[in-house]
């Protein structure tokens, strides 16, 4: 029977994740699973990724036990003091902030079906080593989790030294993030299903009542709420999507009226964000439905902040710049981002070419940086502003071209944009096909839709830096 | 204002690592988001008019994202080689030419001699790898070249 009570439990923030890389989760549960019918246990080192209302405690790398440091029976497990002192010192040589995160298995035994739970022995032990697991150091987030012999069937908590002592605090969700993302909810969820599931009868055919728990609970950001973004709030408002975060710095102008859904004459003038929520909270079919609107930049620091408490997010800017904290972002803190854009040469009404592309982030995806959607060549260039490739002309005396950098944009293009990038958020929230696409772009005139084939990059910095959450250093671009 | 701190740390170690003293304007030139890192009275080639002159080169506010451009520049904008070039037979810069916009709007505003130079695109630019030092070291290996080529 569970006894937390009798643990120092405090409130780090409103809402606890433990998140795992999907492939690393795997490998855990297969090996610990295969000591079965005895228990058995890991320790992994953790990265936090603190939020506004959240925090994520991030397993990484895993340190297995050798002959010894273990010894287990279908009821208990004993662990060595050397293998708890030999992954202690590896946590110290890693850095302030890398907590441990002690997973171990209740399986089957004689009296029943082994419960995902912590047992009083487990609140007895930990309350023990943790304390010594956390002391002086301040700055790490540390962990327990506990599978029962059922595979969503976990509990978790996080620990942690506030300087009066240790502290813990239950874990709501387990979020196992890939090329789609798994979310495993613990017995402290505070996940609801719509009061009214009929409401959402055609769209439950597809994904099910699963989906729909999911949708209602997802809390989804999006960066940028222009030509494309707007379309994505209404679609996910629309959809049952229960708490979006929605960010846009500028201004409605009377130019932005023909491609912004919901935008209206009496709005200009308004936050882009502010003008079309009112209509958002009206359309929304989730119940509760939480929209949160931001007249800043998502990519801010205090955007990436507010950021981190998002399962998923959509990237609907029109710069390069900002994508390069995103695409860090998604990486570091496991918190997929759907990045979509688009692009047309035109000439006296002929389109010469467009493209529209919807490009998933995530683990087991190779980032914008591997699929060359940003190159420090493009960032540099976009930098260059009204002097675009001065480089290239000025010393050879050609005179230089001045640009505003504004290139059309289009309604139907961007629907079709946002059309590829939701049918992708069904596969990363969902799972309604079997695999992710890497990167899929619509090309005009030639009326084609492909999928890339860029793998990722040897040494790529984005994707080496999977999981370190708030250890990895992301540039905020205003 | 000033410059991003990332770029102010990267021209401090390459002023350390030159020997010369590097700044970087607080502004970006008007219409970008490039930043003009400069050192005054750099030595130049002795083929040179001057044997000194303002050396520099532009870098996005989004640096190390975003490398250098590919290019340099020197001021004043009327330096030339003392002779004429054997193969080009003249006493203009190969590849330069004087632009009023390089540095419009900072401390340093006035006509720049501009150098077409590239590096970065047979190499292209690391965030994490590249630094200011390797930029530099690049910019100044033009002085070594024939001036012709």
């Amino acid at each position: 029977m569970p006894s937390s009570k009798r643990l120092p439990t405090c409130a780090l923030t409103s809402e606890v994740h433990i998140a795992c890389e999907s492939n690393r989760w795997k490998e855990i549960e297969e090996r610990l699973r295969k000591e079965s019918p005895n228990e058995a246990c890991v320790f992994a080192f953790t990265r936090q990724s603190r939020g506004s209302s959240r925090t994520t405690s991030i397993l990484r790398e895993c340190f297995w036990p050798v002959d010894g440091d273990v010894q287990a029976s279908p009821h208990w497990l004993e662990i060595s003091a050397d293998y708890i002192s030999r992954v202690m010192d590896a946590a110290v040589d890693a850095g302030e902030s890398t907590g441990i995160a002690l997973i171990h298995t209740h399986p089957d035994t004689e009296y029943g079906i082994g419960r995902g739970v912590f047992s009083g022995r487990d609140d007895w032990y930990e309350a023990r080593l943790f304390p010594t697991i956390t002391l002086a150091r301040p700055k790490a987030i540390s962990a327990s989790i506990v599978l029962g012999s059922a595979s969503k069937d976990i509990d978790a908590r996080v620990w942690w030294n506030d300087g009066s002592g240790v502290r813990t605090q239950p874990a709501n969700l387990l979020r196992l993030v890939g090329p789609e993302i798994t979310f495993i909810e613990t017995p402290h969820s505070d996940w609801r299903d719509h009061p009214d599931p009929s409401m959402m009868d055609r769209s439950t055919r597809l994904w099910g009542a699963e989906g729909r728990r999911i949708l209602q609970n997802l809390r989804v950001g999006i960066v940028g709420v222009g030509g494309t973004g707007s379309i994505v709030l209404f679609s996910l408002a629309t959809m049952g999507v229960g708490r979006i975060c929605a960010w846009d710095i500028d201004t409605m102008k009377k130019e932005n009226l023909h491609r912004t859904l919901g935008a209206t004459k009496d709005t200009i003038g308004s936050n882009n964000v502010e003008a079309i929520a009112p209509t958002i909270r009206a359309i929304a079919t989730a119940t509760p439905f939480d929209l949160m609107p931001f007249d800043s930049s998502g990519t801010s620091t205090a955007g990436l902040i507010k950021l981190k408490d998002c399962d998923l997010a959509f990237c609907c800017v029109d710069r390069f710049a900002p994508r390069v904290p995103l695409n860090d972002f998604a990486y570091a803190h496991l918190v997929p981002v759907i990045d979509m854009a688009s692009w047309i040469d035109a000439s006296e009404k002929t389109v010469d070419a467009i493209m529209t592309h919807a490009h998933v982030w995530s683990p087991g995806i190779p980032c914008a940086w591997c699929r060359q959607t940003i190159t420090s060549r493009r960032l540099t260039r976009e930098a260059q502003g009204d002097q675009r490739d001065i480089e290239r002309r000025a010393p050879y005396g050609l005179p230089l071209e001045q640009t505003d950098g504004v290139e059309p944009s289009v309604l139907p293009l961007n629907v079709a944009g946002v059309g590829l990038a939701l049918l992708e958020f069904m596969q990363v929230a969902l799972k309604v096909t079997k695999r992710t696409p890497r990167d899929l772009k619509l090309f005009l005139p030639e009326w084609e839709l492909d999928e890339s084939d860029l793998d990722s990059q040897f040494e790529c910095d984005t994707e080496d830096a999977t999981g370190l959450g708030d250890t990895a250093r992301i540039r905020p671009v205003s | 204002m000033a410059a991003p701190e990332e770029i102010e740390t990267a021209v401090a170690a390459l002023s350390e690592s030159s020997g010369l003293e590097f700044r970087v304007t607080d502004v970006p030139v008007i219409g970008t988001n490039l930043y003009v890192v400069y050192a005054r009275n750099h030595p130049l080639p002795e083929k040179y008019t001057v044997s000194s002159a303002t050396l520099g080169f532009r870098v996005p506010g989004n640096f190390p994202d975003a490398g250098p451009e590919d290019s340099f520049f020197l001021q004043p904008d009327d330096i030339r080689l003392k002779e004429d070039d054997p193969v080009t037979h003249t006493r203009n810069l190969n590849r330069a030419s004087s632009n009023q916009d390089f540095v419009r709007g900072t401390e340093l505003e006035g006509a720049a001699l501009v150098f077409s130079w590239h590096l970065w695109e047979k190499r292209p630019w690391s965030r994490s790898k590249n630094t200011l030092i390797d930029h530099y070291a690049h910019c100044v290996r033009r002085f070594d070249q024939p001036e012709h080529d």
